[in-house]
């Protein structure tokens, strides 16, 4: 295993990027540092991004001084941050640099280190061996790989960007475009698109763990459509990142009043395990541990989880009271249901068997699940609690145990004193976290793995340390735009070149000594598998999309005592049924003919969360929502028989009914050009003359005589059948380049 | 790629707490004082060298099955029958089990705390009550992690027609999780050729699909690609190999007769499949069976849901003797709660997790007693209480599981198979739910 790549082809392209401002905003003035130190000088621009950016200052006798901008006042800070570039292209080169910069250290660390291998007296000769296999194998991924082209870069920002792979149709105009800008171009394109709503809502439901019914146990007819179409909606806005994960936090009511009450509700009466969980997702930290007893191996104690676990004291997330009056005109809601029931069964409409009366209960007892603050902490130390800071049963202060310390008092609740120490730019790990996590979606391998372990000191644990500490300040000066900061990752050349051919081994991960030469190879996600698949099927696979939090309101709000009649009550409760349906873009609903072959070939966003665990999509590893991060690519025996012998690849993608083969046999082109199509379509690239060989042998249609026009154009459907099956059951399709 | 990093994670974990004792304390970590299977065999344990679960969901009527109490207030329409022990009875929707007394023993006061289908059935199948940090792992992937399979292709545990909630493997990983199967009478899912594919269509497909993919597969040796070759691989040869037929219930002798006697139900047909995949080397089979949760109209259901439960079980039993494999696979019958005394308006039972019955046979067991007692009305426990810990610890104990060995979840967490937990401070187990041992002989 070589590789052809040299240092000397990139060392040429590491330069600063000196970004000048316009001459008409320069004007002198005076410059003040953080120590107070003052100084008279135009601004005349940035040089660099991030924690090492300097502002280049111009002095009266004309000269230019470079001066970090983490060096000056606060005041002048802000004057200088909006001159900083958003140019994603300068900041992406700033990326690419550090990027190279850490490989080509690396590389010559290694090359050092086996240079003086043979003169080391204190390793045998198997140990010298077995470290310069290692060595070799490192120093080669200390080596850029080469550019993506085209073909591989058009698949990959789908995948990442929208979640699918192009259809032909994108695929031909961006392959066909001329432009200089096509890269970026399509980059702003996906970023603003739905599939890019789609994609990110599905990265979000596996981290925030959204699923239908929102209860882990218990009720489970709460719905979660408001939840679902609030992440969404924060997504296409671009909210920025802190602010969702403040709202979230702070959220209160229920769910069809304030959406974003869906991330509390979602660990309902366990606020330890919720605590834990925060903890997690926005801050990449495991404090399960000090939830029983110290943490074994950091510095986490018992105590600090208990005094973290106060600021959410007060927090309840449990349906409100037994007998809660609510909306009601006045009634409680079980005696109206009572009353609902008696109109029924008088009307003789009340089906036993549909345990209609309880259905009613359940549905109208959800009006009591909200998040609120009672005032009162509930939160006390454990009955067996051993250490000597603290007496079992004991309530406890709400404190932090690292970052800024917090005064509750200048909140409106402990819980909103809390929310803003999470996300606050201040928090040492909630923007670390989240460029962490970001750069892995990119990348397919975090700064610091495992994400959610981000130890205290980060030095000598991330992949690259300096790289890190500039995507955090990024990511900040970005105001946490999300999209923007995507649009950064994706405009690099670290991102934009081959995926790397080997897999780094356990202990690069674990050494952090992995420098990302290319993203590395990734296994689709089992939705973006799945969307791809629907890819195939339809020229729009964003056409229908699910909704329902408005009529979930509506019905929540609907005052009953108004519905007197039997056929009224029977109405209501039939229009529950139509709240999170699958939609169309003309707001009908999806029928069974819009099913292909009479299967839900939509989006996997757009489906229930998540859906049943004998479907394709748990099956390849979507997450079951239970626990965070749940979702798996590694492979089974299962997925690899729903591939060789699904309906999937056997009927719906490769009957004479499929999409894709009718519009191949409507089309005018040659054989030639349809198994080019059929390559384009399926692996986003034309076929080599010998597959387009073996394809055209693999499309030739059985012939017999006596074969009337029907079945002979159903054979030569067959035929292009056997190629589309063939190719999906590549692992090139299976993997994401 | 998460699965080596688990991995890695837990291994960096324990180097550290191990390097940690070694400077701290001056020892070397010392493996723990675990049961040895010569201590589990002398309790009588570790006779069963398989398990046939019973989970019947929705909550089984304690009160119309197991532990009826006709001529009470409560006891509704169910007749108890006489089981050949003085004093006992079944109801009688349970004839087969009460002319097998013999080989049955039923446990009349198993207790939990949540009356949430999800939450009970969680417990029952894990010993923990959910959390939301972790997903604990069923008796199957606990008696494949601490025994190692037992099957070289054959998976090692099934579970059949088991619904969405499953724990599963839990923190094992997919690699353990159970292989399941929806419908008994058709085997695993796409295991056979499509309709209309033959195996010239299916193999030039193949060669296609090859060709297609050589430059990619040449070009990237990651171990993913590698893994994936090596399970088309591995797929290709279970198509094509006679392990395949073990799940094909058509392919029982006498298939016809059988589905008579065990019933032409889900749980009947789920019974034989379960008994056919034991006896080819599947250690643990669940099969999951509903219909139980009768709010209303009890008396109308009971009749098909009970009478199906009975006839399966009674013809297992009857086949596991005659094939001379009843003494080595233990069979259980669970559920997440028992059904309220009182009757509601709708003539039907609610949740009721105070008090409930389970049972088991075969693997050691020994027949003909009742354990615990609930009330005159089923209400409450009223001697010798068994909580799902001590249920789970049962099953472990007939297994030959130890219950005192640790295993670390990926987040380097310490778990026990029925629930014990481990002193952080002094790595001591402490005994948390043992075994009911007045059940093994």
């Amino acid at each position: 295993m070589t590789k052809s790549k040299q240092w000397k082809q990139i060392t040429g392209f590491i330069l600063a990027a000196v970004l000048l401002v316009p001459t008409l905003r320069a004007e002198m003035r005076t410059w003040t540092s953080a120590d107070g130190k003052t100084l008279e000088a135009e601004f005349a621009g940035t040089q660099g991004a991030g924690s090492s950016a300097k502002v280049m200052l111009k002095l009266p006798d004309g000269s230019m001084v470079p001066y970090p901008i983490s060096k000056l006042s606060e005041e002048d800070r802000l004057f200088v941050k909006g001159n900083l570039p958003d140019d994603p292209s300068a900041l992406a080169a700033e990326i690419d640099k550090l990027v190279l910069n850490k490989m080509k250290e690396s590389y010559y660390g290694l090359r050092d280190e086996l240079a003086a291998l043979p003169g080391n007296t204190n390793m045998s000769n198997a140990d010298k061996a077995k470290r310069k296999e290692e060595i070799e194998r490192e120093m080669q991924m200390c080596i850029p790989n080469e550019m993506t082209d085209d073909n591989q870069f058009l698949r990959r920002i789908y995948l990442d960007v929208a979640g699918r792979i192009p259809t032909y149709d994108e695929a031909e105009a961006f392959l066909n475009s001329r432009s200089d800008t096509k890269r970026a171009d399509l980059i702003d394109e996906l970023l603003e698109s739905e599939g890019f709503v789609m994609r990110m809502f599905n990265y979000y439901s596996d981290l925030f763990r959204i699923r239908e019914g929102i209860f882990m146990m218990g009720n489970g007819d709460l719905k979660a459509d408001p939840y679902i179409e609030w992440v969404k909606q924060s997504i296409r806005d671009d909210k920025p990142y802190d602010e969702m994960v403040r709202d979230m936090l702070t959220a209160n009511g229920q769910i069809w009043e304030d959406p974003a009450s869906g991330y509390l509700l979602a660990d309902s009466g366990m606020r330890l395990c919720n605590l834990s969980n925060t903890f997690t997702v926005f801050m990449g930290t495991e404090i399960t541990c000090a939830q029983c007893h110290d943490h074994p191996f950091e510095e986490v104690y018992q105590m600090d989880f208990y005094k973290m676990a106060s600021f959410m004291g007060e927090t309840e997330t449990r349906a409100r009271g037994g007998n809660s009056m609510m909306m009601m005109g006045g009634d409680n809601y079980r005696q109206e249901v009572q009353r609902m029931s008696k109109v029924l069964k008088d009307a003789g409409k009340l089906r036993e068997r549909e345990n209609e009366d309880r259905q009613l209960r359940q549905w109208l007892g959800v009006k009591s699940i909200m998040v609120y603050d009672d005032g009162t902490n509930a939160v006390r130390l454990p009955h067996d609690y051993k250490y000597d800071d603290g007496e079992p049963e004991m309530e406890v202060k709400p404190d932090t145990y690292f970052g800024d310390r917090m005064n509750v008092e200048e909140f409106e609740s402990p819980r909103h004193a809390f929310a803003e120490w999470v996300s606050s730019p201040g928090n040492p790990r909630f923007t670390i976290n989240a460029v962490n996590r970001f750069w892995k979606i990119a990348f397919g391998l975090a700064q610091i793995e495992p994400v959610y372990n981000i130890p205290g000191h980060l030095d000598g644990q991330a992949q690259n340390y300096e790289l890190l500490v500039f995507l955090e300040e990024m990511m900040k000066d970005l105001d946490y735009s999300v999209k923007d900061f995507f649009r950064v990752i994706y405009n690099s050349k670290a991102y934009q070149r081959e995926a790397e051919t080997m897999s780094p081994s356990l202990t690069q991960v674990d050494k952090g000594t992995y420098h990302f030469p290319g993203p590395i190879l990734r296994r689709m996600s089992a939705e973006q598998l799945w969307d791809s698949l629907v890819t195939l099927t339809t020229p729009d696979p964003e056409a229908f999309t699910r909704s329902g939090a408005e009529e979930y309101k509506e019905w929540m709000h609907t005052d009953t005592t108004t519905l007197k009649t039997a056929d009224e009550i029977m109405s209501y409760k039939e229009s529950w049924r139509d709240i999170g349906k699958i939609r169309k873009y003309n707001e009908q609903y999806v029928s069974r003919d819009d099913y292909v072959d009479g299967e839900e070939m939509f989006r996997a966003s757009e489906m229930r969360q998540p859906m049943p665990d004998s479907h394709f999509l748990r099956m390849f590893g979507q997450s079951d929502k239970q626990l965070i991060e749940n979702q798996f690519t590694t492979g089974s025996s299962p997925q690899v028989m729903a591939l060789l012998n699904g309906k999937i690849t056997n009927k719906i993608l490769t009957s004479p009914d499929a999409y894709l083969i009718k519009e191949i046999a409507n089309g005018t082109g040659s054989k030639r050009d349809n198994i080019e199509k059929i390559f384009l379509s399926v692996l986003t690239r034309q076929p080599t003359s010998e597959e387009k060989q073996v394809a055209q042998s693999g499309m030739r249609a059985k012939r017999e005589s006596g074969m009337s026009d029907q079945e002979k154009m159903e054979a030569e459907a067959d035929a292009i059948g056997n190629v589309i099956w063939a190719l999906v059951n590549t692992r090139e399709f299976l993997f994401i380049q | 790629m998460k699965d080596q990093l688990n991995r890695l994670d837990q291994l960096s974990r324990r180097q550290f707490v191990a390097r940690t004792a070694k400077t701290a304390l001056g020892v070397s970590i010392v493996p723990l004082a675990g049961t040895s299977s010569k201590v589990i065999a002398a309790a009588g344990g570790g006779k069963a060298e398989h398990c046939i679960f019973f989970y019947m969901a929705g909550g089984m009527t304690h009160m119309d099955t197991f532990d009826p109490k006709p001529g009470t207030e409560t006891g509704g329409n169910t007749k108890g029958i006489p089981t050949g022990v003085a004093g006992v009875e079944l109801s009688e929707f349970m004839p087969k089990m009460a002319e097998r007394f013999n080989d049955i023993a039923v446990v009349r006061s198993m207790t939990q705390k949540t009356g949430d289908h999800r939450g009970g059935s969680y417990w029952m199948h894990t010993s923990y009550q959910p959390r939301a940090t972790i997903v604990h792992p069923s008796m199957g992937p606990w008696a494949q992690k601490l025994k190692g399979k037992m099957h070289e292709t054959l998976p090692d545990s099934v579970v059949i027609g088991g619904g969405g909630n499953h724990p599963g493997a839990g923190f094992f990983g997919p690699a353990l999780s159970p292989l399941p199967i929806g419908d008994p009478d058709k085997g695993v899912q796409n295991s056979r050729f499509y309709e209309g594919v033959d195996e010239d269509l299916f193999d030039k497909r193949l060669e296609l699909m090859n060709t297609f993919d050589d430059s990619f597969r040449r070009k990237f040796k990651t171990d993913e690609v590698t893994a994936y070759t090596q399970f088309y691989d591995e797929t290709l040869q279970l198509m094509k190999s006679e392990d395949l037929d073990t799940f094909d219930l058509t392919k029982e002798d006498n298939y016809q007769e059988k589905v008579n006697r065990y019933g032409n139900s889900r749980v009947g047909k789920g019974a034989l499949l379960a008994k056919r995949l034991v006896s080819s080397g599947v250690r643990f089979v669940e099969v999951v069976s509903g219909g139980w949760d009768m709010h209303n109209d009890l008396w109308n259901s009971i009749q098909t849901t009970g009478g199906s439960l009975d006839q399966a079980l009674g013809s297992l039993i009857d086949d596991l003797k005659a094939e001379g494999l009843f003494e080595k696979t233990l069979i259980v019958v669970g559920t997440e709660f028992g059904r309220t005394p009182k009757i509601n308006v709708n003539g039907g039972r609610d949740h009721h997790p105070r008090v409930f019955s389970t049972m088991f046979a075969g693997g050691g067991i020994s027949g003909g007693q009742v354990y615990g007692k609930s009330d005159k009305l089923g209400n409450a426990v009223e001697e010798n209480p068994v909580t799902p810990g001590e249920f789970n610890a049962t099953i472990a104990h007939a297994l030959g599981l130890d219950l005192n060995e640790v295993v670390y979840s990926p987040s380097g967490r310490p778990f026990l198979v029925a629930g014990h937990t481990r002193d952080p401070k002094t790595d001591e187990i402490i005994t948390e739910h043992n075994p009911i041992m007045e059940l093994f002989s």
